[in-house]
């Protein structure tokens, strides 16, 4: 089945072919059974094209994709050459949503009598890095902050530091409660998934502090 | 390399514009440094870019590959001007992106070249298994180019002259690719 006209079925159905070219083809298709035939079958591979259905992944990618958000370090997206401005009220009500937000899924996460396992989520690190290269990078980045954090301690008021420190001694129990929970049962998803948010969260909170000092912009 | 011309969402009724509203706050939000906001982004458009991931680069690199578009864009949202949809913006650099992917793979590369004695093999025979193949799976089997150009014009619906400036080759190359793509594909089409 090649003829001339055989390489030339997909520009007639895009009807990209001139005039006196579609005449021809037209004109052949009827004498031809192989073309005509195959366009048949390009027709109908055009209407399976028309019926594809996006569909999302099996597993959850948001954990890895938060891992690695964090371990970036940014606090903010490049290319905005501008630094956040908080007050402590700000910054207090930020802090005591992320406290909120983490005790709330580590209830969830210890109540609930399958251990969250029904969520279709991947646990933390599998997606693309290993959970322990992501904790490496977690301890990383936490690590640069803190100290950046303690160079410039100076630069925050007391109020700031307090609450600061209080919520961070909050996230750091929630996240020792997740890996505690995990150490009991390593493969449950939603503990991972649970355990990973709460460290991007602190990552995060911290990166928020560090740029009320002027740092990690 | 010229910029194509962004191929914007279809909006189809006032769920969709909600939808897009939506995001356009979300993205303001996350390119403040909200990762709450970009979280949601996440959800709203994980399945179209994995597909699109899926189909140019094949099941096993998708979801790598999809991880890699949504941190490339936490990284550029500060260059989003809201001129278009937040998930034609996406859409765009996630195609940049897994094109650059597929570049690096210089296997795929010389399959791309030397493609034609597996799309001549996929339009000859049509017994066996593959009638059974899933039609996505199917097209994850074609011939690196030719997949390319097709997910591209057929699936995203863009342009020979738009497909030839993003992958850097003639228009004729396109819809040769993309015919040798559909001949392909027929075999997998049940009859």
């Amino acid at each position: 089945m090649t003829d001339v006209w055989t390489d030339r079925l997909s520009e007639y159905l895009d009807e990209e072919l001139s005039a006196s070219e579609r005449e021809a083809l037209e004109a052949h298709l009827p004498e031809c059974s192989a073309c005509a035939q195959a366009l048949g079958e390009l027709r109908r591979v055009a209407a399976r094209t028309g019926a594809l259905e996006d569909r999302p992944p099996a597993d959850n990618l948001w954990p890895g994709i938060a891992a690695r958000i964090a371990h970036k370090g940014e606090a903010a997206p490049r290319g905005l050459g501008r630094r956040f401005t908080f007050s402590v009220p700000q910054l207090v009500a930020a802090a005591a949503a992320l406290v909120m937000l983490t005790a709330g899924g580590m209830w969830l996460a210890l109540h609930s009598g399958d251990g969250g396992s029904s969520l279709a989520v991947r646990p933390a690190g599998t997606q693309g890095q290993p959970v322990s290269t992501a904790a490496s990078n977690f301890d990383a980045a936490v690590t640069d902050l803190q100290r950046m954090l303690n160079e410039r301690r100076d630069q925050l008021d007391s109020a700031t530091i307090r609450v600061l420190e209080e919520n961070l001694a909050a996230i750091d129990q929630a996240i020792a409660e997740a890996r505690a929970a995990l150490s009991e049962d390593p493969s449950n998803s939603y503990l991972n998934q649970h355990l990973a948010t709460t460290m991007w969260r602190k990552v995060h909170l911290l990166q928020r502090a560090a740029t009320l000092t002027g740092g990690a912009t | 390399m010229e910029p194509v011309a962004l191929r914007e969402y279809s909006v189809t009724g006032e769920r969709d514009r909600r939808r897009m509203s939506s995001d356009a706050a979300d993205a303001r939000r996350a390119a403040k440094g909200d990762p709450e906001a970009f979280e949601r982004l996440y959800h709203a458009n994980v399945a179209r870019v994995h597909s699109l991931a899926r189909r140019m680069l094949g099941e096993q690199d998708a979801d790598e590959a999809t991880q890699d578009a949504f941190v490339r864009a936490w990284e550029k949202l500060g260059l989003f001007r809201g001129d278009a949809a937040f998930g034609t913006w996406l859409h765009r650099l996630a195609i940049n992106l897994f094109l650059g992917r597929r570049a690096k793979r210089a296997k795929d590369w010389e399959r791309m070249q030397g493609g034609q004695e597996l799309v001549e093999v996929a339009g000859g025979k049509r017994e066996g298994l593959e009638l059974h193949i899933d039609f996505e799976a199917a097209i994850g089997r074609l011939p690196s180019g030719a997949r390319e150009v097709f997910v591209l014009h057929d699936v995203e619906g863009y342009k020979h002259h738009e497909i030839a400036d993003m992958i850097g080759v003639t228009t004729g190359t396109t819809k040769a690719q993309l015919h040798r793509a559909r001949m392909a594909l027929r075999r997998y089409i049940e009859r």
